[in-house]
């Protein structure tokens, strides 16, 4: 009996409180994930701030120092390819509100909702090259938007979204939307799930009619997704966009359609300037981190 | 405050669940009606009829004069008190209050006033300013009925209200609720399973199973009259004792055979009661407390043995079984076995397993049931 109160006197001793104990153990518990992470992530983040610094074609890199990154930013195609992300953000809340919509009505069972669930969740499960290759068919000269403009009777209207600079932009956000609204969906549905269907009954006997519930039980509850569904679609936008420009338009015309992320592509295996591209690689990497933490602190602030 | 009527109000859900099946039903301006039943029996969806949260399958309900039926439930001007709350979650206690007012339209103060108000009646004022999260379940408990009283409405609607809540709370807030309804003077259909809850809280109880009402009465009622054999049963703890035996009224004498033991009853009984003449079976019921100890046996005693005894403090229950039953005389099948009785007893009353006591039945509080269909073979109230 002593014994046992000899140890746990000491195991409690001052130096380390109960809650002190409590972090170092999950410190502890975090740390074969640390490696991996510095392993993986971190060293290669700072490989590619150093090459920013260098000369670098693949083989050989060479020292050159800060003077690469006022260069860069002298470059005109990197400023269209940072205006080109922003004006693709545009489509962000047509990306969060469009599935919120399908996912509401989804949930109060419309009449053949199985179906429409499947139909929507299938661009989730199909190849984004693949479905890159169906919207280039889709907005082409001779594709499917014309042929239902055309059934529709309106036989000498033609157009060719891919084929301007002034709206080739808009047809890849257009895409991106499609892409965006399966995954988006399903996630809509899960949080409208774990929504306690009594606080709707609640809401409805003190009187609240259907848009009243929706913005005052639904929405607040549906928060916390939304904000989620925000920053994957972001992230999404930044980083995921590339098969779907590569397949549909090549960047082109021009630099109508080349994003920061087309950008790195086309310096380090176009032009073969690898220092340039881990340059960019980094501004892109900085703009997806401040979207991130900018949501995760709104994320916090909720609390 | 209004009238509640249910008129031969049924709900079928799919083809053949039958959750509540004919139920007529009035409840009085300003009465406290409390559904109690086993679960399952369809106390919830009848609520819910009334609230508008489930079609009525056939039948009329009218709350004020009002049929309902075809109403929703944001224009009956019914408040409701849900088992698990259903606060809103991401709203002060406050605003959880204030909902239905701010839906409503009232204005900033008068919202602000009525809340204090409610806040006052139910000991929130401190609380106000919180998420229903950082709340106990009383007090959660509290906000809910905050948000009910609030509205003023025409009736309260409470689904088993108390049933999260630990044993004492559940006294503490069954006395809050009840005295909260008086002083507001408002309809109040309570559903609980809890027949301690229904007993003490309810001007009125309506006594459900299996979708079909089985009896309302004030409490006192339902406990000395009970209409059948599961209400004797449902109501009171320990529950009445129902003993299938036999009896015939004949020879100015009523006499009850269990096997071949007989005690007689009061003649009186005939007048009152539908006996058969001809020893036919039947179900007595005797409530623990009229089951009494006697010094020795006499013409009306039952010889009996202890087989359990359970001291509760205040008082003993004392688990008899009725000796020479199973060599009945008769070739009855259902006597062949143990009769047993539970009788409640004074604290002091020395008794332990394997005594043999002899016991009377109050002669003025014995229960009659068909042995077919369960009902009160009574005629007269
Ligand atoms: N939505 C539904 N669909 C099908 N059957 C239902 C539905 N709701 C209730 N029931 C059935 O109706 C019957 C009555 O249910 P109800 O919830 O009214 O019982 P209850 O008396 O409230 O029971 P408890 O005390 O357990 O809450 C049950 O047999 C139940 O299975
Ligand atoms: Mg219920």
């Amino acid at each position: 009996m002593s014994v046992i109160t000899a140890t746990t006197k000491q195991n409690a001793g001052p130096w380390m409180t109960l809650r002190r104990r409590r972090q170092f153990a999950g410190f502890l518990f975090t740390l074969p994930a640390l490696a991996l992470v510095i392993g993986f992530i971190g060293i290669p983040i700072g490989q590619a701030i150093y090459y920013s610094f260098t000369s670098w074609n693949g083989l050989t890199s060479q020292w050159i120092g800060p003077s690469t990154w006022s260069q860069a930013f002298h470059n005109s195609n990197l400023w269209t390819a940072l205006q080109n992300n922003a004006l693709l953000l545009l489509s962000v809340p047509f990306a969060l509100g469009l599935p919120l919509c399908i996912a509401v009505l989804l949930h109060q069972r419309v009449a053949g909702w199985k179906v429409f669930r499947s139909i929507y969740f299938m661009p989730t499960a199909i190849s984004w090259v693949v479905l890159g290759l169906v919207a280039e068919r889709f907005f082409a000269y001779q594709g499917t938007l014309n042929s239902i403009i055309h059934f529709f009777g309106f036989s000498h209207t033609n157009t060719n979204m891919l084929g301007y600079e002034s709206t080739a932009l808009s047809a890849l956000g257009i895409t991106f939307v499609f892409t965006m609204i399966g995954t988006n969906t399903m996630l809509f549905l899960t949080g409208l799930a774990t929504l306690d269907p009594t606080l709707e009954e609640a809401a409805r006997i003190d009187g609240a009619g259907r848009w009243r519930i929706f913005r005052s039980i639904t929405l607040p509850h549906l928060s916390r997704f939304i904000q989620l569904a925000f920053v994957m679609t972001v992230i999404a936008l930044f980083s995921a966009l590339f098969s779907l420009i590569f397949v549909m338009t090549g960047g082109g015309p021009g630099y109508a359609t080349t994003t920061m992320e087309f950008l790195i592509y086309q310096t380090g295996f176009n032009q073969g300037d690898f220092g340039t591209a881990a340059l960019y690689g980094i501004i892109l990497f900085v703009l997806t981190a401040i979207v991130g933490i900018v949501q995760l602190r709104l994320i916090g602030s909720d609390e | 405050m209004a009238e509640i009527i249910f008129d031969g109000v049924t709900k079928i859900f799919g083809d053949d669940i039958r959750a509540v099946d004919d139920l007529s039903l009035a409840i009085a301006e300003g009465e406290f009606m409390v559904f109690v039943g086993p679960s399952g029996c369809g106390k919830t969806t009848a609520l819910r009829m009334l609230a508008g949260l489930e079609d009525i399958t056939s039948g009329s309900l009218s709350i004020g004069g009002r049929i309902v039926n075809n109403v929703l439930p944001k224009h009956r001007d019914v408040a409701m008190v849900f088992q698990n709350y259903a606060l809103y979650p991401h709203m002060s206690v406050e605003r959880n209050i204030g909902f239905a007012l701010k839906i409503r339209g009232d204005s900033k103060d008068e919202i602000k006033r009525k809340v204090d108000e409610a806040a006052t009646i139910l000991h929130l004022n401190d609380f106000l300013d919180r998420r229903p999260k950082a709340l106990s379940g009383g007090q959660r408990q509290r906000v809910a009925m905050g948000r009910a009283i609030v509205r003023n409405p025409q009736a309260f609607l409470m689904d088993e209200p108390l049933s999260n809540l630990d044993a004492k709370l559940r006294v503490e807030m069954r006395l809050e609720i009840a005295r909260i309804q008086r002083l507001l003077g408002v309809a109040t259909v309570y559903v609980t399973h809890d027949q301690v809850e229904a007993m003490t809280m309810g001007d009125r109880v309506a006594v459900m199973r299996e979708g079909k009402l089985q009896q309302v009465d004030t409490p006192q009622d339902l406990y000395d009259r009970p209409a059948n054999e599961f209400v004797a049963g449902f109501m009171g703890s320990p529950p009445m004792n129902l003993i299938r035996c036999h009896a015939s009224a004949g020879n100015d004498r009523v006499a009850v055979h269990f096997g071949h033991q007989v005690i007689e009853l009061p003649w009186n009984y005939t007048s009152s009661h539908a006996l058969p003449e001809s020893g036919l079976e039947v179900v007595v019921g005797v409530r623990p407390e009229d089951v009494l100890i006697v010094d020795g046996a006499s013409t009306n005693t039952l010889e009996t043995r202890v087989e359990r005894r359970e001291a509760l403090g205040a008082e003993i229950l004392v688990h008899l079984s009725l000796l020479d039953t199973t060599t009945s005389s008769t070739s009855d099948g259902e006597l062949s076995r143990p009769v047993s009785l539970v009788a409640k007893m004074g604290p002091r009353t020395k008794v332990s397993v394997g005594d043999i006591l002899y016991v009377q039945l109050s002669p003025e509080h014995a229960h009659f049931f068909d042995a077919t269909n369960g009902d009160s073979l009574r005629t007269r109230p």
